[in-house]
């Protein structure tokens, strides 16, 4: 197909020739056509199939309005393939065909209409039920709109960008630009949002003039140089903005050109005032088969000559209802398009200009006539025009039926910004009634059609921005108010909604085939408000977001009803336009903390685990159950990375206060050179934090907390001491010292070739502290702890020290065999000894009493000063609580899983923490159980997922499991 | 014989050309193609203070006066003091040695537990657009000012020593020391197709000596 190759409103570069793939045949494009546009340059005509009836569809609005050339690119289905720009070697297929789109084997199901009423699904998918499972496959298989494998890895780099403007302009047409511009003045930063390629709107095509003699794509291109040049302008081209949230925070995606690193880029503008520039979309007039290939919107015929330099047919017919159709017949005209008539729904209101064109073109022009049907197969061959009224009916020959009721606003953007829509019976738009606060409307969603009053109202709605967001611009808005009320207002509308027919193939929604009849038997069932209609039958429900519908939707439904009330419009909601859920996840960094000691442990074949925000080593080996990193601990001596462990500083005069309110025991008893092992409750007394406590000198503590808790530890001694008005500070040091555990009976001797000091169990014995040097250089907290049930020592060291410390111990430990052990062994080590850990052997319910911990909870404190207390004397008479017992499986061999249920006739429990110890060679662990149930000896039975009927059965049986006197732990 | 050395939190791919070793750290001066800029330059050996008392604002660490108002700052002899909060503020030790610490119960040594990144060059604010949405280039603020918020959805405290409308500039970062690893790659990721490279002191220092004049 030769192109228009020299018009300077091209948008496109013939010389540069790209290539796409299309049904195994390689066919050319050039730089700056879209899929379909360059698909449309070599023939084709019908670009996919209907979501139901199979209909052959082509290019109809340009800018994604609807699904007709929705195809598969490069394996991703259900690209609006008129607005995603050709890039070399593209692959294109057609969707929902059998066959292809020209010769479609499932193009009968069209003459089945009448089997498929409004809402026949919810109808008849239910009875017999026995043939549906069967039925459903044949019909998914025959109705779609794309098909993606369950494998596909979507390909590209997704960015992503927060940025803050004081005014964000949506939509780059001439009123956008004259917005943006104007608020630029003040200084302000100003985002300016436009979703095609260029800048420009429905100036960047037309050849019609300003006041001042100017083409209107000429001032376009003016405009977009001066937006350019202004620096606090910041413009992002091909972005569709899909979301308005409170506060003016505005969401867009960017289509990355073949030159960006991106392929897609989400933004986010936290702004603080809008301007809605988003102009106007044609409101599609409903005639029979409406949506044949060869029927086009005015916007559409006039861009593929004048961007695309791609005649839209050879003879055709334009059916219209505003002035912008009058000027597309003119200007196509005169670029070579044979046009035998003109039909116009309105019997006046025309421009004299453009009919006196039409005139000196023998164009005839037919007043208050409008398209009936479109006649053709696969293409327009020819059209009938009617009277309005439906009395004379005469036929044209065509291969191009150009047909538009009128416009229609884009005013997505004020919905979504809850924004109260309302009739404007003047233009016959759907309008805010009352702006969202800072948001302005400018341009031709207001009803402004005269070229001056689309940049006068984008120029009074940037300075009202400005002045929104805080420039002091108050004179110059009044300026821009006075010249914007001389300039000829918003425009009447065109009514119609359709054509004088039956509508059994005339389409309100293409994306869904359905049409003026669905609608009628829709409202003839009793739906009658258009939210309603539009979920029974899916009209606007398509990958068009409404596009088509949206308008002439709720007008069909006022005016079949014959409602008194004035038209309400459906709503529409974020994304505006289809998004990839890939642009959505943008970059996806993984943000996870790891410890001083993790490449170490990575070294060393640690098997890692995603633990809260942490990234531990759970395991050393293959073998899951840990058992030589077990035994290796119980018998000789391994190294574990406790690093995660929070850790903090209290210090001031009132420390002390704030550690008794929130521990449950008797802080003053902390002693120097010893640890305190207590916990914190909350409100209800369930235990949500256990640790240690030292005391580094006069009113200033050291004291750690679990894992998961350290990230709340701050604000949860700050609120529990809020209105004490104590003076005393925290400081995490959760990240500042790595803690490495050595444990086992040969524990101290590995520890004796690192460290000076005495560490015989009288000098540093079971629960003591210790600080010293290692080295000379290295700051070390020593704790001896017990949690493995081992002589073990818990070393705090700076964390880049941790791993020169990790490494002479490992090197003191080579000639006993010292080795990694990781956190599933620490779980089985502990829960050997049946220590907790909060999360595991605890939840929402459980409090101190119920794990057994009561002996922390000091009974003299004052309960009002210690958060939990009131609870837990209230508790301590409370039967049927909870309560942690020790059980061990009837079968040594088959341990139940964590979590899985105690039962009898009723839940009863579940089992906390359970394994097959091999020290103990029995499969032992904890529950909680129903205290009716924790009497040692009780048979419980168990309930496992998928245990097919077959129960296990455990005993209760005292604790803890190993070395019950703790012997080990403190020798 | 293992050897009594420092590890930073960061670690770029690259090798240092040149290195320094000071107080057990090793410190990169310098690296290969360090390129025009913009420039991640680790910083972690750099002391950090902790300071907490109710009477804050009149303190006078290093002789200097701790700012008035919580997101200011006072930056002079490379001594960094960002007025986090009504009882806090938290001093950066940006010169090659630091003074010790004071014998004052509020000061607490945090070096250790974080994070410590200077992002400055050439549309450095253009990555940092990337990771997050606090507004550095806010007209309204006059560097250098304190933000603490998310970085890439990591708790932060940002110091925006420059800024300029063009997005050229610099911050330096601090968060928690274990999201090392996770942040480097995610601001290294982020700069990418701006050129953002690692660069070693040298760098740092002539921007900041630039800065103070």
């Amino acid at each position: 197909m030769n192109r228009l190759n020299q018009l300077p409103t091209l948008r496109i570069t013939p010389s540069e020739k790209l290539s796409l793939n299309y049904r195994g045949k390689t066919v050319q494009g050039v730089a700056g056509d879209t899929v379909a546009t360059a698909l449309f340059a070599n023939g084709v005509r019908v670009f996919a199939r209907s979501l139901k009836y199979h209909r052959p569809r082509g290019l109809y609005s340009l800018d994604g309005e609807c699904s007709n050339t929705c195809m598969d690119v490069n394996g991703v289905p259900n690209v609006r393939t008129e607005n995603t720009l050709l890039k070399d070697g593209m692959v294109v297929r057609e969707q929902n065909v059998k066959g292809s789109a020209d010769r479609d084997w499932l193009a009968f199901i069209d003459k089945l209409d009448w089997m498929m009423p409004a809402g026949f699904y919810y109808k008849t998918m239910h009875k017999p039920a026995a043939i549906w499972p069967v039925a459903m496959k044949q019909i998914r298989k025959a109705a779609g709109i794309g098909v993606i494998s369950a494998d596909y890895q979507m390909k590209g780099q997704y960015d992503e960008m927060f940025i803050k403007a004081e005014v964000t302009v949506i939509g780059g047409g001439a009123a956008g630009m004259t917005a943006a511009l104007a608020a630029a003045e003040s200084g302000q930063r100003v985002v300016l949002l436009e979703s095609r390629p260029h800048l420009g709107g429905c100036f960047d095509y037309r050849v019609s003039t300003t006041a001042e003699g100017t083409p209107l794509y000429e001032r376009a291109r003016d405009l977009a140089e001066k937006v350019k040049l202004t620096g606090n302008i910041r413009v992002f081209k091909h972005t569709s903005m899909v979301g308005a949230y409170n506060n003016n925070l505005i969401t867009a995606f960017q289509v990355g050109k073949a030159s960006d690193t991106f392929t897609e880029r989400y933004i986010e503008i936290r702004s603080d005032s809008v301007v809605v520039a988003t102009g106007c979309i044609e409101r599609p007039l409903i005639f029979d088969h409406n949506e044949r290939p060869g029927v086009m919107q005015v916007g559409c015929a006039h861009r593929m000559a004048r961007t695309y330099g791609l005649l839209p047919g050879s003879e055709a017919v334009f059916s219209v209802g505003h002035d912008l159709g009058l000027e597309a017949a003119v200007d196509l005209f005169d670029l070579g398009l044979k046009i035998n008539c003109v039909a116009d729904i309105r019997e006046d209101g025309q421009n004299p200009e453009l009919m006196l064109a039409l005139a000196e073109r023998k164009i005839p022009v037919l007043k208050g006539w409008v398209a009936a049907k479109a006649h053709g197969c696969k293409k327009v061959e020819k059209v009938t025009l009617s009277t309005v009224e439906g009395t004379v009916k005469r036929q044209f020959p065509c291969d191009l039926l150009v047909a538009s009721a009128g416009l229609t606003p884009v005013t997505g953007p004020f919905i979504l910004a809850q924004a109260k829509m309302g009739y404007d019976s003047h233009t016959g738009y759907f309008l805010p009634t009352e702006l969202p606060e800072k948001m302005f409307p400018a341009g031709r969603i207001t009803g402004v059609n005269h070229p001056g009053a689309i940049e006068a109202s984008g120029r009074l709605a940037g300075l009202k921005a400005a002045a929104a967001a805080g420039a002091d611009v108050g004179k110059t808005v009044a300026e821009a108010e006075k010249a914007a009320s001389v300039l000829p207002g918003p425009e009447r509308g065109c009514k119609l909604v359709t054509a004088p027919v039956k509508g059994r193939k005339s389409f309100i929604c293409f994306d869904e085939d359905t049409t003026i009849k669905n609608i009628k038997q829709a409202i003839e069932m009793g739906f009658d408000v258009p939210e309603l209609i539009k979920r029974f039958t899916s009209a606007g429900t398509g990958p068009g977001q409404g596009g088509i519908p949206g308008h002439n939707l709720p007008l069909f439904v006022a005016k079949y009803t014959a409602s008194i009330s004035t038209p309400v419009p459906t709503t529409v909601r974020p994304p505006l336009v289809p998004t990839f859920l890939a642009t959505y996840a943008g970059y996806n960094h993984h943000m996870f903390k790891h410890t001083p000691l993790h490449d170490s442990q990575i070294a060393d074949g640690g098997i890692f685990r995603n633990i809260g925000v942490w990234q531990r080593a759970r395991y050393f080996s293959a073998d899951f159950d840990c058992r030589e990193e077990i035994l290796n601990v119980r018998n000789n001596v391994g190294m574990l990375d406790g690093s995660t462990l929070g850790k903090f500083r209290i210090h001031g005069p009132d420390a002390l206060k704030a550690l008794q309110r929130v521990y449950v025991s008797d802080m003053s008893k902390v002693k120097e050179g010893r640890i305190k092992y207590s916990a914190m409750c909350n409100d209800d007394g369930c235990v949500i934090d256990d640790g240690v406590v030292v005391k580094l000198g006069e009113n200033d503590y050291y004291f750690t907390t679990s894992t998961g808790r350290a990230g709340q530890t701050v604000e949860w001694i700050r609120y529990h001491t809020r209105f004490d008005g104590w003076d005393f500070s925290l400081v995490n040091l959760t990240d500042a010292m790595g803690v490495i555990n050595i444990s086992g009976p040969n524990a101290r001797k590995v520890l004796s070739k690192v460290v000076d000091i005495d560490l015989s169990s009288e000098a540093f014995p079971f629960s003591g502290y210790r600080e010293f040097l290692i080295k000379d250089a290295v700051f070390v907290r020593a704790m001896r702890l017990g949690f493995v049930g081992e002589l073990s020592y818990e070393l705090h060291v700076p964390s880049s020290y941790t791993q020169a410390v990790w490494d002479l111990l490992k090197e003191a430990g080579a000639e006993f065999g010292i080795r990694n052990f990781g956190v599933e062994a620490q779980n089985v080590l502990r829960m050997e000894k049946c220590h907790v850990i909060l999360g595991s052997e605890s939840e929402q319910r459980t409090n101190l009493l119920d794990l057994g911990l009561g002996f922390l909870w000091d009974r003299k404190k004052a309960d009002a000063k210690t958060v939990g207390a009131v609870a837990l004397r209230q508790a301590e008479k409370d039967a049927g609580r909870l309560k942690l017992v020790g059980i061990r499986m009837e079968d040594d061999d088959r341990p139940a899983r964590d979590g899985a249920l105690i039962v009898d006739n009723n839940v009863r429990g579940y089992v906390a923490t359970m394994r097959k110890s091999f020290t103990t060679g029995q499969a032992v662990g904890m529950a909680l159980v129903e205290s009716q149930l924790a009497d040692i000896g009780t048979r419980i039975e168990i309930f496992e997922d998928e245990c097919n009927g077959v129960r296990l059965y455990a005993r209760v049986v005292a604790t803890p499991f190993y070395d019950p006197k703790g012997e080990r732990m403190k020798s | 014989m293992t050897e009594i050395k420092r590890e930073s939190p960061v670690q770029f791919k690259v090798s240092p050309l040149k290195v320094e070793a000071r107080d057990n750290w090793t410190v990169a001066l310098e690296y290969d193609e360090e390129g025009q800029g913009p420039w991640l330059v680790d910083l972690a050996h750099k002391t950090r203070w902790d300071l907490q008392d109710r009477k804050v604002g009149e303190l006078t660490p290093c002789d200097l006066a701790v700012p008035e108002a919580p997101g200011e700052c006072t930056f002079a002899d490379n001594t960094l003091i960002n007025r986090m909060n009504r009882t806090q503020a938290s001093i950066f030790h940006l010169g090659a040695e630091a003074p010790g610490l004071p014998d004052f119960s509020g000061y607490t040594d945090v070096t250790e537990s974080t994070v410590f990144l200077a992002l400055f060059g050439p549309k450095a604010f253009f990555i940092a657009e990337k990771l997050t949405a606090l507004d550095f280039l806010d007209p309204a603020k006059k560097a250098p000012f304190l933000y603490q918020g998310p970085f890439c959805h990591v708790p932060c405290q940002i110091v925006t020593l420059e800024k300029a409308a063009d997005g050229s500039g610099g911050f330096l970062l601090t968060c928690s020391r274990g999201y090392g690893d996770s942040m480097v790659h995610a601001i290294l990721e982020a700069g990418s197709a701006l050129g953002l490279r690692p660069a070693g002191e040298n760098r740092f220092n002539t921007w900041i000596q630039g800065l103070q004049g």
